[in-house]
């Protein structure tokens, strides 16, 4: 999966999970914390983008990501056979 | 098995509106009420309280074959002495004992559990019990100027509580019958939330969920591992979960259940409600006790459960830092009216509730005991309808004289 890909995910399943976000136009930069996001909510979305992904990660290293568009890089960095 | 979680209560919902907190989040805790720790209760007051009526119980004989206290907790004030040796004396066990203390965050309670299993297993003292004492209370301050109402806070604040379970082990299982050997243990280092100085939490609320989740299944898939055919959505009849808050909870039976028995959301929630509901209801009442939170849950499972025809439980404790571990155990009808006969939801129903200028004073009051106080009197006029709520002879400590610290029995 590309970045794009990725973020393109993390951004819809933030809507589902809130739905208010839905027609929200997403930045990479965007912080999901920021947009109103709580910590269940977060961990909610990154487990539906893992599992989207068929990527088995611990989710504690996702802790890392600032913002919706580190997140994508790390997962992405995270897939099998990609260099990071 | 006993609970016992104070004399004082908040209604969680007026404390969110009271601080301001979004009602729409708030929800998610699935938090109503919390027990507060009073300026003379402390981990002994709550732990004698819930072991006096299973000490009480025993016969003389049988009393005197308690051969191990062991005390699990992340609220100790001493960093040398062992609660276990207050314990001791205030329930007047038999000298022949061993006395200890067990510290690794929520875990505590679980470690303790499987220590005092692992000494009736090994038979070197055949007939001989064991009281564990699993026993937490939190202390929130509020710093003048500070950065205390973050978001993080908002959700630790109205879940964080006070409580004891005390529980005697024995070869005869009265209440809970463990699987002898069902474990799935899993650890590493990580820095979620702590402790580190002696009346302050810190952590990162948002690395502790992850690292729950993460242990939760890990944990889980060890015990599959281990026990030849166990099956996440067919083998339990009930889940019993440390609760941080019920919304925590939700998370990680909602991951599990999504990841390892590949649910629908549909069943998921309805699996929720069915199993998991029972064991949540002492904890959304009592709020986070730490150390004793796995065990109050299976508390909650077993007298709120339908126990009609016998259940396996299958537990998680998960502590910070972080240990973690999924077990089993099994509860039947016998079982079950032993437990009620304790009248767990009656004691938590007669807690006096504070009001939000009452509970607001005791977080500056609270500073009166600081760890490492040397000496002080407890005022005994300070919301005094708590100390007499209960209608029977209720332990509250008295001063502290030279480090010692004194209690007193009140009815």
């Amino acid at each position: 999966m590309t970045k794009e890909e990725i973020f393109a995910l993390i951004t819809r399943h933030a809507g589902e999970v809130i739905p208010r976000l839905e027609q929200h136009a997403f930045q990479w930069t965007d912080s999901l914390r920021a947009l109103g996001a709580n910590s269940i909510d977060r961990s909610e979305i990154v487990m539906m983008t893992l599992e989207a992904m068929e990527l088995d990660i611990p989710l504690s290293e996702t802790i890392r990501a600032e913002n919706i568009g580190e997140l994508a890089a790390l997962l992405h960095g995270r897939q099998a056979g990609v260099q990071a | 098995m006993n609970v016992f979680a104070g004399t004082a209560r908040v209604d969680v919902e007026k404390l969110a509106m009271h601080r301001g907190l979004d009602m729409t989040r708030f929800s998610n805790l699935l938090m109503k009420e919390k027990t507060v720790a009073l300026p003379y209760e402390d981990p002994i007051t709550f732990g004698v309280n819930a072991a006096k009526p299973l000490i009480d119980a025993l016969s003389p004989e049988e009393k005197d074959r308690i051969e191990v206290v062991i005390t699990c907790t992340e609220s100790a004030f001493d960093f040398g002495k062992s609660m276990s040796t207050y314990f001791h004396n205030l329930l007047g066990l038999n000298r022949n004992c061993r006395l200890f203390e067990l510290k690794n965050a929520c875990y505590s309670g679980i470690a303790g559990l499987q220590t005092a299993i692992n000494f009736i297993l090994s038979d070197v003292s055949p007939g001989a019990k064991v009281l564990l004492v699993a026993t937490d209370i939190s202390r929130f301050m509020v710093e003048e100027g500070g950065e205390g109402l973050t978001e993080d806070w908002s959700f630790f604040e109205p879940s964080s509580g006070a409580g004891a379970v005390a529980a005697l082990i024995s070869e005869i299982p009265h209440v809970f019958q463990i699987d002898v050997g069902a474990s799935g243990y899993y650890g590493y280092e990580v820095m979620d939330t702590c402790r580190p100085a002696p009346d302050k939490e810190a952590g990162d609320a948002d690395l502790s969920l992850l690292s729950y989740l993460d242990c939760c299944e890990k944990a889980f898939l060890e015990y599959q591992k281990r026990v030849e055919g166990a099956d996440l959505a067919g083998t339990f009849g009930y889940l019993a979960m440390h609760t941080p808050f019920g919304g925590m909870v939700k998370g990680a039976h909602r991951n599990i259940m999504r990841k390892i028995a590949k649910a629908r959301p549909a069943e998921i929630e309805a699996d929720f409600d069915r199993r998991v509901q029972p064991s949540l209801n002492y904890g959304q009442r009592v709020g986070n006790i730490m150390g004793a939170s796995t065990l109050m849950a299976i508390a909650s499972a077993i007298d709120h459960g339908d126990f009609s025809s016998s259940q396996r439980i299958g537990c998680f404790s998960y502590g910070s830092g972080c240990c973690s571990e999924f077990f089993s155990g099994v509860a039947g009808r016998d079982g079950q009216s032993k437990l009620r006969a304790q009248n767990i939801a009656a004691h938590l129903d007669r807690r006096y509730e504070l009001t939000m200028q009452e509970y607001d004073e005791l977080l500056v009051t609270n500073n009166t005991v600081k760890f490492g106080t040397r000496n002080v009197t407890l005022d005994p006029d300070f919301i005094p309808q708590a100390r007499t709520t209960h209608g029977r002879p209720t332990l509250f400590l008295k001063e502290i004289k030279e480090f010692h610290r004194e209690y007193d029995w009140v009815s």
